[in-house]
Protein backbone atom coordinates (compact mmCIF):
# COMPACT_ATOMS: atom_id res chain seq x y z
CA UNK A 1 0.00 0.00 0.00
CA UNK A 2 1.21 3.49 -0.83
CA UNK A 3 1.33 5.43 2.42
CA UNK A 4 3.18 8.41 1.03
CA UNK A 5 2.11 12.02 1.20
CA UNK A 6 2.59 15.20 -0.70
CA UNK A 7 3.12 18.63 0.82
CA UNK A 8 2.68 21.81 -1.23
CA UNK A 9 2.74 25.44 -0.14
CA UNK A 10 0.58 28.04 -1.83
CA UNK A 11 0.69 31.47 -0.27
CA UNK A 12 -0.55 31.18 3.30
CA UNK A 13 -2.04 27.74 2.64
CA UNK A 14 -0.35 24.39 2.99
CA UNK A 15 -1.84 21.46 1.09
CA UNK A 16 -1.15 17.95 2.34
CA UNK A 17 -2.29 15.01 0.30
CA UNK A 18 -2.55 11.81 2.34
CA UNK A 19 -2.74 8.25 1.10
CA UNK A 20 -3.24 4.82 2.58
CA UNK A 21 -2.48 4.82 6.28
CA UNK A 22 -1.21 7.55 8.56
CA UNK A 23 0.27 5.51 11.40
CA UNK A 24 3.36 4.98 13.54
CA UNK A 25 5.38 4.18 10.43
CA UNK A 26 4.96 7.43 8.58
CA UNK A 27 3.46 9.98 11.00
CA UNK A 28 6.92 10.99 12.36
CA UNK A 29 8.08 11.67 8.80
CA UNK A 30 5.01 13.80 8.10
CA UNK A 31 5.61 15.70 11.33
CA UNK A 32 9.19 16.32 10.27
CA UNK A 33 8.09 17.59 6.86
CA UNK A 34 5.52 19.88 8.43
CA UNK A 35 8.11 21.20 10.89
CA UNK A 36 9.76 22.92 7.95
CA UNK A 37 6.83 25.35 7.87
CA UNK A 38 7.26 26.47 11.46
CA UNK A 39 7.08 30.23 11.81
CA UNK A 40 6.02 30.77 8.21
CA UNK A 41 2.73 32.26 9.30
CA UNK A 42 0.52 29.66 7.65
CA UNK A 43 -3.13 30.56 7.77
CA UNK A 44 -4.63 27.19 6.80
CA UNK A 45 -3.47 23.60 6.47
CA UNK A 46 -5.62 21.65 4.05
CA UNK A 47 -5.46 17.85 4.19
CA UNK A 48 -6.81 15.87 1.29
CA UNK A 49 -7.98 12.58 2.82
CA UNK A 50 -9.63 11.22 -0.31
CA UNK A 51 -7.19 8.30 -0.42
CA UNK A 52 -6.64 8.01 3.32
CA UNK A 53 -8.10 4.80 4.74
CA UNK A 54 -6.70 4.80 8.28
CA UNK A 55 -5.38 7.08 10.98
CA UNK A 56 -3.89 5.99 14.32
CA UNK A 57 -3.06 8.05 17.42
CA UNK A 58 0.30 8.95 15.90
CA UNK A 59 -1.61 10.60 13.05
CA UNK A 60 -3.84 12.44 15.52
CA UNK A 61 -0.71 13.72 17.25
CA UNK A 62 0.48 15.11 13.93
CA UNK A 63 -2.71 17.18 13.64
CA UNK A 64 -2.32 18.45 17.22
CA UNK A 65 1.28 19.28 16.34
CA UNK A 66 0.12 21.42 13.40
CA UNK A 67 -2.16 23.36 15.70
CA UNK A 68 0.35 23.77 18.52
CA UNK A 69 3.77 24.02 16.97
CA UNK A 70 3.61 25.74 13.60
CA UNK A 71 3.37 29.03 15.40
CA UNK A 72 0.39 30.55 13.62
CA UNK A 73 -2.42 28.36 14.99
CA UNK A 74 -3.59 27.55 11.46
CA UNK A 75 -7.09 26.52 10.53
CA UNK A 76 -7.31 22.82 9.70
CA UNK A 77 -9.40 21.58 6.82
CA UNK A 78 -9.98 17.94 5.86
CA UNK A 79 -11.35 17.04 2.47
CA UNK A 80 -13.24 13.80 1.86
CA UNK A 81 -12.65 12.19 5.23
CA UNK A 82 -14.01 8.63 5.49
CA UNK A 83 -16.39 7.81 8.33
CA UNK A 84 -13.77 5.54 9.92
CA UNK A 85 -11.15 8.28 10.00
CA UNK A 86 -13.66 10.90 11.13
CA UNK A 87 -14.69 8.59 13.95
CA UNK A 88 -11.12 8.64 15.31
CA UNK A 89 -11.16 12.45 15.27
CA UNK A 90 -14.46 12.41 17.13
CA UNK A 91 -13.27 9.93 19.75
CA UNK A 92 -10.23 12.09 20.48
CA UNK A 93 -12.25 15.32 20.58
CA UNK A 94 -10.69 16.91 17.50
CA UNK A 95 -13.86 17.16 15.44
CA UNK A 96 -14.66 20.69 16.58
CA UNK A 97 -11.28 21.97 15.49
CA UNK A 98 -11.42 20.56 11.99
CA UNK A 99 -13.43 21.92 9.10
CA UNK A 100 -14.64 18.81 7.26
CA UNK A 101 -15.43 19.37 3.62
CA UNK A 102 -16.34 17.26 0.63
CA UNK A 103 -15.40 18.03 -2.91
CA UNK B 1 -7.18 -20.08 19.07
CA UNK B 2 -4.25 -18.37 17.36
CA UNK B 3 -1.10 -17.70 19.29
CA UNK B 4 2.35 -16.62 18.26
CA UNK B 5 5.52 -15.47 19.99
CA UNK B 6 7.31 -12.61 18.28
CA UNK B 7 10.97 -12.61 19.24
CA UNK B 8 12.90 -10.42 18.90
CA UNK B 9 10.26 -7.74 18.94
CA UNK B 10 12.23 -5.01 17.19
CA UNK B 11 10.95 -4.18 13.73
CA UNK B 12 7.95 -6.47 14.04
CA UNK B 13 5.07 -4.05 14.57
CA UNK B 14 3.86 -4.45 10.98
CA UNK B 15 4.17 -8.26 11.14
CA UNK B 16 2.19 -8.42 14.37
CA UNK B 17 -0.61 -6.25 12.94
CA UNK B 18 -0.71 -8.50 9.85
CA UNK B 19 -0.80 -11.59 12.06
CA UNK B 20 -3.80 -10.28 14.00
CA UNK B 21 -5.68 -9.06 10.93
CA UNK B 22 -5.14 -12.37 9.12
CA UNK B 23 -6.06 -14.56 12.10
CA UNK B 24 -9.07 -16.78 11.36
CA UNK B 25 -10.79 -15.38 14.48
CA UNK B 26 -10.51 -11.81 13.19
CA UNK B 27 -10.69 -12.01 9.41
CA UNK B 28 -14.45 -12.57 9.03
CA UNK B 29 -15.35 -9.41 10.95
CA UNK B 30 -14.80 -6.72 8.37
CA UNK B 31 -16.80 -4.21 10.38
CA UNK B 32 -14.30 -4.56 13.23
CA UNK B 33 -11.17 -4.43 11.08
CA UNK B 34 -10.48 -0.74 11.66
CA UNK B 35 -10.90 -0.95 15.43
CA UNK B 36 -8.85 -4.14 15.79
CA UNK B 37 -6.03 -2.80 13.63
CA UNK B 38 -5.97 0.41 15.62
CA UNK B 39 -5.89 -1.21 19.08
CA UNK B 40 -3.27 -3.72 17.96
CA UNK B 41 -1.07 -0.95 16.61
CA UNK B 42 -1.42 1.17 19.75
CA UNK B 43 -0.69 -1.68 22.16
CA UNK B 44 2.20 -3.18 20.19
CA UNK B 45 3.87 0.19 19.57
CA UNK B 46 3.69 0.94 23.29
CA UNK B 47 5.25 -2.39 24.23
CA UNK B 48 7.87 -2.08 21.50
CA UNK B 49 8.86 1.41 22.67
CA UNK B 50 8.78 1.03 26.44
CA UNK B 51 8.75 -2.56 27.69
CA UNK B 52 12.34 -3.62 27.16
CA UNK B 53 15.58 -1.96 28.15
CA UNK B 54 17.44 -4.68 26.27
CA UNK B 55 15.54 -4.74 22.97
CA UNK B 56 17.35 -7.87 21.77
CA UNK B 57 15.72 -9.93 24.49
CA UNK B 58 12.27 -8.50 23.91
CA UNK B 59 9.36 -10.74 23.01
CA UNK B 60 5.62 -10.46 22.71
CA UNK B 61 3.16 -13.32 22.72
CA UNK B 62 -0.08 -12.52 20.93
CA UNK B 63 -3.11 -14.77 21.38
CA UNK B 64 -6.51 -14.39 19.80
CA UNK B 65 -9.51 -16.40 20.79
CA UNK B 66 -13.18 -16.34 19.94
CA UNK B 67 -15.34 -17.32 22.88
CA UNK B 68 -19.07 -17.21 22.31
CA UNK B 69 -19.79 -13.61 21.35
CA UNK B 70 -16.44 -12.26 22.39
CA UNK B 71 -13.20 -11.77 20.61
CA UNK B 72 -10.40 -11.96 23.17
CA UNK B 73 -6.94 -10.63 22.41
CA UNK B 74 -4.09 -11.21 24.81
CA UNK B 75 -0.74 -9.43 24.70
CA UNK B 76 1.95 -10.90 26.94
CA UNK B 77 5.42 -9.42 27.28
CA UNK B 78 8.38 -9.98 29.59
CA UNK B 79 9.27 -6.31 29.96
CA UNK B 80 9.31 -3.97 32.92
CA UNK B 81 6.04 -3.96 34.90
CA UNK B 82 3.71 -1.54 33.20
CA UNK B 83 -0.04 -1.17 33.62
CA UNK B 84 -1.28 1.01 30.77
CA UNK B 85 -4.71 1.27 32.36
CA UNK B 86 -3.65 3.33 35.38
CA UNK B 87 -2.71 6.32 33.27
CA UNK B 88 -5.29 9.07 33.48
CA UNK B 89 -7.28 9.68 30.29
CA UNK B 90 -6.25 12.76 28.34
CA UNK B 91 -8.65 15.68 28.70
CA UNK B 92 -10.24 15.84 25.26
CA UNK B 93 -12.39 18.84 26.22
CA UNK B 94 -9.33 21.10 26.37
CA UNK B 95 -8.76 23.42 23.42
CA UNK B 96 -6.45 21.81 20.90
CA UNK B 97 -3.77 24.37 21.68
CA UNK B 98 -3.57 23.06 25.26
CA UNK B 99 -3.77 19.33 24.63
CA UNK B 100 -1.25 16.88 25.97
CA UNK B 101 0.24 14.94 23.12
CA UNK B 102 0.56 11.58 24.91
CA UNK B 103 -1.86 8.94 26.13
CA UNK B 104 -4.11 8.99 23.08
CA UNK B 105 -3.32 5.44 21.97
CA UNK B 106 -4.47 3.71 25.11
CA UNK B 107 -7.40 6.12 25.34
CA UNK B 108 -8.56 5.08 21.86
CA UNK B 109 -8.07 1.44 22.79
CA UNK B 110 -10.35 1.88 25.82
CA UNK B 111 -12.97 3.56 23.66
CA UNK B 112 -12.93 0.91 20.95
CA UNK B 113 -12.90 -2.21 23.08
CA UNK B 114 -15.58 -3.43 25.45
CA UNK B 115 -13.22 -4.35 28.24
CA UNK B 116 -9.54 -4.22 29.10
CA UNK B 117 -7.68 -5.85 31.93
CA UNK B 118 -4.09 -5.86 33.05
CA UNK B 119 -2.29 -8.31 35.29
CA UNK B 120 1.32 -8.89 36.18
CA UNK B 121 1.70 -12.69 36.05
CA UNK B 122 4.95 -14.61 36.66
CA UNK B 123 7.15 -11.73 35.58
CA UNK B 124 5.05 -10.87 32.52
CA UNK B 125 2.68 -8.06 31.64
CA UNK B 126 -0.61 -9.57 30.52
CA UNK B 127 -3.04 -7.25 28.80
CA UNK B 128 -6.38 -8.68 27.72
CA UNK B 129 -8.73 -6.84 25.37
CA UNK B 130 -12.28 -8.00 24.75
CA UNK B 131 -14.61 -7.00 21.93
CA UNK B 132 -18.22 -8.16 21.72
CA UNK B 133 -18.76 -9.28 18.17
CA UNK B 134 -22.54 -9.09 18.14
CA UNK B 135 -22.38 -5.45 19.15
CA UNK B 136 -21.14 -4.38 15.73
CA UNK B 137 -20.80 -0.67 16.16
CA UNK B 138 -19.83 0.61 19.51
CA UNK B 139 -18.97 4.04 18.25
Amino acid sequence: MDNSFNVREEGSHLFVELQGRLDTNNAPLLMEKLSAYKGKGLDTVVFDATKLIYIASSGIRTIIFVKQKLGSNPKIVFFNCSDDVKNVFTMTGLQNYIDFKNK
Amino acid sequence: MSTHCFKPLTGQVGNIIDYVMDAPEVKPYHELAYALRLVTEEIVVNINNYAYTDKEKGYLIVSIEKKEDNLIMEFRDGGVPFDPLVKEDPDITLPLEEREIGGLGIFLTKKLMDSLSYNRVSGENVLILVKHITNKKKN
